[in-house]
């Protein structure tokens, strides 16, 4: 695991700060530690409490090295300004669990929308599994992003009227042909 | 009247003209592929049959794929307990049912494994084949499009309208030229004009020295037969500067 910033080692940014403008500046920055971890670790989902999928070991709100941790109620507070700003999604299969953005939805998009253009893929039936799981993404950066999420990356694209979803027989997307 | 006659035939040719306007007519669906490039229409995004049918083949290769992982996953994991098993018990390991089972199951999962892949192989051929009829079919489609507007231009030019045409067109050319020359005419050639000047000018000065010739006429008849023609010119000197001027315009002439 890469090392985080320095300033996750600082311990007043474990406790809540009472002055609004200070407060602001930690949220913020506690944001962007989760948004690092999970670049750099290819966490896409995050549970509630902190704890990585990636690495089930670790949780990013307890700092075992200086022994501290956030309380429960400032870890609400954080996720629900990530939630606003759109850098996190609840996840629907699981309530629990937080996917994590560290790029927006659009740019994910785009991000695919690139692949199937310089992998020969438009016209052709793509299936979810494939673009997440498949050799071809290996060196793409959403290879192995998980299902829901790459559902709702690709949401956009249909939108735009580039793309369209193949359902399975429940109505669940499964497959899409990008043009 | 040549004209109207003209005006006729030049309406009979408008007239054809409106053939190639069925033909814009036939090809009224190109608002709708425009509307499809700029992305306003989704009609292209249609889900074809087989687009269906690769999805399917592609979603058993999706399961293959998933079960290969999983043996995969599953091999090593009792290849490191059997490993375990033999270190526990290095004396006895070949006697152990558990060993033996586990080693048989091992293999197992291998033929599986090794029958999965052939069967992923299979699949990833038959689907490049899809894809790859797929775009046989668009070529043909696109020969056949072609031919079929080739043979509905061909049509436009039957030989009777070609030739009626062409006809239309030579007339046209003789009606050009015909007003052609009606404008030379009028302006009257540049060159003509100047020769017509010089004659008139000519003509002019015949007339002018016609006018003047009587009077030396008048006199001459009369004196010249005479037998002293000397006598009678000195005397009367009015005679010999007319003859001068008789003289002078014979030499412009020449």
């Amino acid at each position: 695991m890469q090392p985080l910033p320095p300033i996750y080692s600082f311990p007043p940014l474990y406790t809540r700060q009472p002055n609004s403008i200070i407060r602001n500046q930690q949220l913020n920055a506690w944001i962007d530690l989760i948004l690092q971890y999970a670049r750099e670790n290819k966490c896409w989902t995050m549970a509630k409490t902190g704890t990585s999928t990636a690495d089930p070991k670790f949780n990013i709100f307890h700092n075992e090295s200086i022994q501290r941790s956030v309380s429960p109620m400032f870890i609400d507070e954080i996720w629900a300004l990530m939630i606003k700003q759109s850098k996190a999604i609840v996840n629907n299969d699981n309530n629990n669990n937080y996917f994590i953005l560290w790029q927006n939805i659009d740019s994910w998009a785009s991000l695919i929308l690139q692949w199937f253009e310089d992998s020969n893929k438009l016209n052709q039936v793509v299936t979810i599994y494939e673009l997440s799981q498949g050799d071809e993404t290996i060196n793409w950066e959403f290879h192995q992003m998980p299902e829901p999420l790459l559902i709702l990356a690709l949401k956009p694209l249909c939108k735009r009227n580039r793309a369209t979803m193949l359902k399975d027989e429940d109505g669940a997307p499964i497959a899409i042909k990008v043009i | 009247m040549a004209l109207s006659i003209h005006k006729g035939m030049y309406e009979s040719s408008l007239m054809d003209r409106s053939q190639p306007f069925r033909y814009c007519v036939a090809t009224h669906k190109l608002p709708e592929i425009i509307l499809v490039i700029m992305g306003q229409k989704n009609s292209k995004l249609r889900v074809t049959e087989t687009d269906r049918a690769v999805l399917q083949l592609k979603r058993s290769k999706d399961e293959i794929h998933k079960f290969t992982r999983r043996t995969d996953s599953l091999i090593s994991q009792e290849r490191g307990t059997l490993k375990q098993l033999i270190r526990e018990n290095p004396s006895a390991y070949k006697k152990d049912v558990k060993v033996r089972f586990l080693l048989k199951r091992i293999h197992y999962q291998e033929t599986l494994l090794q029958q999965a892949s052939d069967q992923l192989i299979n699949l990833e051929n038959m689907a490049s084949t899809l894809e790859f009829k797929l775009i046989e079919k668009q070529f043909i489609n696109g020969l056949k499009n072609g031919n079929d507007i080739l043979t509905k231009l061909n049509r436009e030019f039957e030989k009777e309208n070609v030739s009626e045409l062409m006809d239309n067109v030579q007339d046209q050319i003789a009606y050009q030229e015909e007003i052609d020359g009606i404008l030379s005419q009028s302006i009257a050639g540049v060159n003509d004009y100047e020769d017509e000047i010089d004659k008139e000018l000519d003509q002019m000065e015949a007339e002018v020295l016609a006018k003047e010739l009587p009077s030396t006429d008048h006199v001459a008849p009369i004196q010249v037969p005479q037998t002293k023609p000397e006598q009678v010119s000195k005397p009367e000197g009015e005679p010999e500067p007319e003859r001068e001027r008789e003289r002078e315009p014979v030499a412009l002439l020449s």
